[in-house]
C-alpha cells in the first residue's frame, strides 16, 4: 500500500469538511482510481469529482496518471486569483 | 552583457566580407540568444504570495535595472460594485492559495514571459492572500524592459492572463446576499 497526502482547497475543502488527510492506497492506482474511491467513501465529493482539478507533488496531474509513492496530492476547482 | 557582444559584433562585421556579414549575423543571434538565457540568472525575478501590504515601490525598485528605461505594471483590486453583467455589491474577497505551488507556478509564468519576451530585464508577481476590501490592491504584475516598444506591455498583460489559468489561488465572494467561491474555467493541460 502507499500512504498519500490529500489537500483540498476551496469548495473541495468546503465539501471535504477538511482541509487535508492521509490516505492509504493500493500500489498503481491512478488518478481516476482515487476520484471513484473518493466518490464512493465521500458522496459529498461524488458531483466535484467532474471538474475538479488535481495535482501530484505539486504538478497538475491527469485521470491515467499512477499515483507515485508518498504523493502529496490536492485536488481543487479551476484557479481564479488576481 | 549584451552591450559588449554588441561591441564584438561590430569589431568582428568590420572584419569581413558581406557575404560573410550575413554568417556572422547568424553567429551574432545564436551567441546573444544563449547569452540572455545564461544570464536569466542577473535578471531580478520576484514571485509571492503574501498577506502584507503590496508594496508597489519597492518591488519597481528591486526589478529596476541601470538598463531598464520602461516598466508596464498591472495591478487588480477589489471592486466593490460590479455593473458588467449581473450586478451585484461585494463586501469583501476572501483569497486563499496552496502556496508552495502556487510560487512555483509563479516562477514558470515568468520563465514563460522571458521566453517569449527576451527583452523583459526584471519581472515581479506578487498575490495578496486573506480578506481584502474594496479598493485594496490584490495582486501585481510588473515588467521592465530597456524601452517601452519593445513587448514589455504585453509580457504583463501574460502574465496576469496566465496566473489566472494556472496559478492556484480562489478567492470567495462575500456579499450583503450571501457568499460563494469563485471558481475560474480554465482546465491546464498536460505540462503545465
Amino acid at each position: 500500500m502507499n500512504r498519500i497526502k490529500l489537500l483540498f482547497f476551496a469548495t473541495l475543502r468546503d465539501r471535504a469538511g477538511t482541509k487535508s488527510m492521509e490516505l492509504e492506497v493500493p500500489d498503481g492506482m491512478t488518478v481516476q482510481g482515487l476520484k471513484n474511491k473518493l466518490s464512493e467513501e465521500y458522496p459529498n465529493l461524488k458531483e466535484s469529482m467532474k471538474s475538479v482539478l488535481i495535482t501530484i507533488d505539486r504538478e497538475y496531474a491527469f485521470d491515467e496518471a499512477v499515483i507515485p509513492p508518498d504523493a502529496e496530492m490536492a485536488m481543487f476547482p479551476p484557479v481564479s486569483g488576481g | 552583457m549584451k552591450r559588449s557582444f554588441r561591441r564584438m559584433r561590430k569589431w568582428q562585421c568590420s572584419r569581413r566580407s558581406q557575404e560573410d556579414n550575413v554568417n556572422c549575423e547568424k553567429w551574432y543571434r545564436f551567441v546573444s540568444l544563449a547569452m540572455t538565457r545564461i544570464c536569466f540568472m542577473d535578471y531580478p525575478t520576484i514571485f509571492s504570495i503574501t498577506e502584507d501590504e503590496i508594496d508597489l515601490n519597492d518591488l519597481l525598485a528591486q526589478i529596476t535595472l541601470t538598463s531598464t528605461g520602461a516598466a508596464a505594471i498591472f495591478t487588480g483590486m477589489v471592486r466593490g460594485e460590479t455593473r458588467r453583467g449581473e450586478a451585484h455589491d461585494t463586501e469583501y474577497l476572501e483569497y486563499e492559495a496552496y502556496i508552495p505551488m502556487a510560487e512555483a507556478k509563479m516562477k514558470q509564468v515568468a520563465d514563460e514571459i522571458r521566453a517569449k519576451w527576451s527583452s523583459v530585464d526584471g519581472i515581479a508577481i506578487v498575490q495578496r492572500i486573506g480578506k481584502l476590501y474594496p479598493k485594496t490592491p490584490t495582486v501585481l504584475i510588473a515588467c521592465t524592459a530597456a524601452h517601452r516598444d519593445t513587448g514589455v506591455f504585453e509580457a504583463a498583460r501574460y502574465g496576469i492572463d496566465r496566473l489566472k489559468e494556472i496559478v492556484p489561488i480562489w478567492k470567495k465572494e462575500v456579499s450583503p446576499s450571501g457568499e460563494f467561491w469563485v471558481e475560474g474555467e480554465y482546465v491546464p493541460k498536460a505540462g503545465e
